[in-house]
């Protein structure tokens, strides 16, 4: 798919999620919908597979969502996916949280951890990030537990890693 | 014949002497009677000098045919001789080629067989070098091969254990633990 048209469904998303009010909210939940999407083998198969009906994928979504997600984000997910642009959907979604991050004058954060952050952690983490920085960041927290423990966060062209992963990563190479 | 000879005899001597019987005898046992000396001599000279006038050309002829002929067969005997030397010396001459070309021939074929001998020492040197050093590659690389497919099996063990031993022993406060380490050096790191 052309990077203008991820650009224009980030787009007619962004518009909606903001003439509906639940910006913030629905850009949260689609990026961790993204997230999920990207390291669930099952729920990539379930929304791109040619053999699967545009309303069974509708129907899987809701199921998913059914009370975890504001029927909003359900809905945009849905129309994404019922159009056929499943593969696409994680492009889409992060062209939509840079653009809503520019809208704010942020700056996206995606900081990925192997257990949920609490609140008080991403405020702090936030700002430590803010600090290192300089940056006014918008803060996305993934829980990825192929990271083992410690966190990484990457800002634009930036990675600060201090993972177990990638210490067992670096222990393996030098065996 | 007797009867010419004897009335040759009466005519030349007279009566000849007679036995009681009237046989006519020798006057002696031994020597003959004069006149058969006298013919027998003349006889003898005759049949000589017939012999000498017509026989002794053709045996002066016989003899001196013979003596070239024998001369003759001394010549071809000499050249036979010298023949015989030549082809001798010839033959000890071409023997001492055979000779020598036989000790040639062994020579150079001892000379042939020690350097095969050599050639093949050295290559059956060159080949158990070589051999030995194959053996003693293949015996390192085959220690290396073992050697590395061992640390190979133990980096993947030790990788597989070092996996299930660190996401085992980190647990919420271990984690915890490390993202307030992680918030406090990024904080700081400003």
């Amino acid at each position: 798919m052309s990077t203008a048209r991820i650009d224009g469904y980030a787009r007619a998303l962004f518009e909606i999620a903001r003439a509906d009010g639940t910006l913030d909210e629905v850009e949260d939940e689609l990026f961790r919908f993204a997230r999920s999407y990207e390291s669930n083998d099952e729920l990539r198969k379930a929304l791109t597979g040619d053999d699967i009906p545009a309303e069974k994928r509708q129907a899987i979504i809701e199921d998913l969502l059914q009370g975890k997600a504001t029927s909003t984000t359900t809905q945009l997910i849905s129309m994404v996916a019922g159009s056929g642009l499943g593969a696409d959907l994680p492009a889409i979604v992060d062209s939509l949280v840079e653009r809503a991050s520019s809208a704010k004058q942020l700056s996206v954060a995606e900081v990925r951890t192997a257990v949920e952050l609490t609140d008080d952690q991403k405020a702090r983490l936030k700002a430590a990030l803010e600090n290192a920085t300089g940056k006014n960041l918008n803060l996305k927290a993934i829980v990825d537990p192929t990271v083992v423990g410690g966190v990484v966060a990457t800002i634009g062209d930036t990675v600060i890693d201090d993972t177990v992963r990638t210490r067992i990563d670096q222990l393996k190479s030098r065996l | 014949m007797n009867a010419l000879i004897v009335a040759a005899w009466i005519a030349a001597e007279g009566e000849p002497a007679r036995d009681d019987n009237g046989q006519i005898v020798t006057h002696h046992w031994l020597l003959p009677e004069q006149a058969e000396l006298i013919y027998g001599t003349i006889a003898s000279l005759l049949i000589f000098g017939l012999l000498y006038k017509f026989a002794g050309p053709a045996i002066k002829k016989g003899l001196s045919d013979r003596t070239a002929r024998i001369q003759g067969e001394l010549d071809s005997a000499a050249n036979a001789v010298q023949a015989a030397d030549a082809d001798a010396t010839r033959i000890r001459d071409a023997k001492g080629d055979i000779d020598a070309e036989r000790a040639r021939l062994f020579a150079e074929a001892d000379a042939q067989a020690e350097a095969l001998l050599r050639d093949g020492r050295v290559r059956l040197d060159r080949e158990v070098a070589e051999l030995e050093a194959r053996a003693e590659a293949e015996l390192a690389a085959g220690t290396t091969r073992v050697g590395d497919e061992m640390r190979a099996e133990i980096s993947r063990i030790v990788q597989h254990a070092t996996d299930r031993v660190v996401a085992d022993s980190i647990d919420k406060a271990t984690d915890d633990a490390l993202i307030e380490a992680f918030i406090q050096r990024v904080g700081a790191s400003s």
